[in-house]
Parts: C-alpha cells; structure tokens; sequence
C-alpha cells in the first residue's frame, strides 16, 4: 500500500526521521499551532528528531500514521496531519493537525478529501473523530466547513497548565 | 496483595473475581447485553480476565468486581481506560436479566465512590450504546451523571453495522490530590495495597 499521496497543489507523505526534523521543529515550535490539542510548544531541535522517531514507531505497529503536508512545488511544510488510536477492530481512528498559517480552508479543501478518502477506501475506516479543546476557533470552523459533524463535549478529559480541559467531539463518517 | 476491595450496597455487594467465578460468568456471558456481542462459548478466556482483573487493578488500568445478591452471582462492575494522572475512568455494568435496575446502579454508585476516596478520581463516564436497555440513560441521570455527546457510529454492531454509543460524565466537584512521593505514608496516599496496616478499613477512608 502507498501511504504517500498527492491531493491538489499538495503532497502528503509519511515523514522521514532524518530529513524532516528542521521543518517539523519550525511548524510545532509556535504555541499557536499546538493550543487546540492541546500541547506545550517544541522549544529545541531534538524534540522534533524525538517526535519522528516516535511517529515511526506508532506507523510501524499501525497505532497512528501522520503525513506531512507540503507544497508539491517549492516542497514547503505548511501542516501536519495524523490519525492516531486507530481501533481496526471498531474501525474508527482519532484524527489530528497542526496548521501552519498559510493552512487555510481553501487549502484544506483540497487536503482533507484526498486524506478522508485514504482513511475510507485504503484502510476500510468508518469513523474519523477529531477531539480537541472546546472552544479552540479557527479550528471548530474549519471541521464544520470542511463537514464534520459536531457530536458534543467530553468533560475534563486532560490536564494541562494545572486545569481540566473539556474536549469538544467532532466526526466524519464513511457514509457522511 | 489486594487491590479489589469487597464493597456493601442495599441488597447485594460487590466483590474481587476469583478461580470459582468462572461457571456464573460463563452464564452472564451467555446474555451479552451490547449489540453485536457474541455469546461467550468456552470458558479459557474468563480465566484469562480473573488474571487480568488482578493485573489491571494493581497496574490502575481497570478493576473489575463480581455483583452479587443474595450470595448469587447477577452481574459484572467494571472500571476501564481508567487514567490515573487524568483522574478519570469509564465505567460499564454487565448484569443478568434478573438484576434489577436498582440493585445495577447501587453497585455502580458503590464502586464509583472507592475509586474517588480511593484514588482520587473526580470524572466517571458512562458509554451507552444505542440498543441497550433505555432505563439505563435514566439510571445515570438519577445518579448525576450528564450526557457529553452522542458519537455516532461508534460502536460496531456487526461485520457493516454500526450503533451510536451515547457518552455520559459524571464530574465530581472535589478538590485535586496533591501529588507526593510514591509508596510514602500520608493520609492522602496510603498505598494501593488494601492489606497492608495504612488500608486496615478497606482503604475507602
């Protein structure tokens, strides 16, 4: 199976622990992009080179899979996106991302059904849910336009800065 | 060691699995309560989950507890996914068809209240799964439990069938432990151990 893909203007393809670490390191060192998850900010390099080697653990088991996301001309990063818990057994996977700013919705348009599409057709999922701290705008916005379905709030599902954070729920299905 | 504690409630208790168990899960797993679920036929895996059922607790992954009345075997408590440094786990109650509904949810609120005393776990969920008995929603409602979100299609019901699980949470409003040094002897983390002298009331102070 070809996990790596295009989709539009963009490619999306696993990453490789010895080349990405730079361009990841700069996508997740803004505490902006990780706010959602949420997560602290990476604050030095080997965090990143940590991260991947971490992200080809959990694609080796089939536990998680995470693309990176760039430009197919000038090669740009400009996202991350994963799905992780993957259940084969329920069919349905946790889906997550990291935007840059220049990942906006008309971007996302032509990247998610590509991706979507991928989760549904190659791997047989059903259900693709995104959690993430309730109330974290542009995100909300950006799962309802793209056609996640808002399914509610689950309370105090993490600490984090010494508080419990509420995560709001959002799915697509393979028949949505 | 013991880290399943033998808990009372009005009409029945709560108790550790055990070797002996095995013939009455057998038969409780005869009347699969979740859509899909298959009735069990052989009895390999249930001594297989009185093992885990000791692990899981003393790891605090999971505790399970047989439901008895009148000294009879009715149903299954079982704490899941349960997050120590979240404070929070999922609890489900598998029960015969004779259990009733009050006798169900005192054992859930029994089991419910060791794990807050016990450790500290402010944030009980609750999945029910469309097709179950409706009376349950109402159950959790009366114990303050309050539906989060109905995921749909969550649950598998069959090889192209799926059932939306409804999730309920129940979030105590109780202050957050004070982490301190592990095995130290305070009154706020006496162990997990319930034989040891610091647990000598059954460790749900």
């Amino acid at each position: 199976m070809n996990w790596n893909f295009s989709a539009g203007n963009f490619s999306l393809r696993l990453p490789v622990s010895e080349q990405d670490g730079d361009a990841l390191f700069a996508l997740l060192k803004e505490q902006s992009r990780v706010d959602h998850i949420p997560r602290s900010a990476m604050t030095v390099d080997v965090q990143a080179l940590d991260e991947l080697r971490r992200m080809a653990m959990r694609f080796e088991t089939r536990e998680a899979a995470f693309w990176l996301v760039e430009g197919l001309y000038d090669k740009q990063l400009i996202a991350r996106i994963g799905i992780q818990k993957i259940n084969w057994m329920l069919s349905c996977a946790q889906l997550q991302w990291e935007l840059s700013d220049a990942a906006d919705l008309p971007v996302l348009q032509e990247v998610m059904p590509p991706l979507l599409n991928f989760c549904f057709s190659e791997l047989g999922l059903h259900r693709i849910e995104v959690r993430l701290r309730a109330g974290s705008e542009p995100h909300e916005t950006l799962l309802q336009q793209l056609g996640f379905h808002y399914e509610g709030c689950l309370p105090a599902q993490i600490e984090y800065n010494d508080t419990s954070v509420d995560m709001a729920l959002y799915s697509r299905l393979s028949t949505d | 060691m013991k880290f399943t504690p033998e808990l009372s409630f009005s009409g029945g208790r709560v108790r550790p699995l055990t070797y002996d168990d095995v013939d009455a899960l057998f038969e409780l797993y005869q009347h699969p309560e979740l859509p899909g679920q298959r009735v069990l036929d052989n009895k390999d895996n249930l001594i297989r989950m009185v093992d885990l059922s000791v692990q899981m607790a003393a790891t605090q992954r999971g505790m399970m507890w047989a439901l008895e009345v009148d000294g009879a075997i009715t149903g299954m408590v079982s704490a899941f996914d349960w997050q120590p440094s979240l404070l929070r786990t999922m609890l489900r109650v598998d029960g015969l068809p004779q259990l009733t509904l009050a006798q169900r949810s005192a054992a859930l609120k029994v089991c419910m209240d060791f794990m807050a005393e016990k450790y500290h776990l402010r944030n009980f969920g609750y999945q029910w799964i469309e097709g179950q008995n409706e009376e349950f929603k109402t159950m959790l409602t009366e114990l303050g439990f309050k539906q989060s979100a109905v995921m749909r299609d969550a649950w598998r019901s069959g090889e192209t069938s799926f059932a939306n699980v409804v999730q309920f949470n129940i979030v105590l409003d109780k202050k957050k432990p004070v982490a301190g040094r592990l095995g130290e002897d305070s009154d706020i983390n006496p162990g997990q151990n319930l034989n040891t002298d610091n647990n000598k009331d059954g460790g749900a102070a």
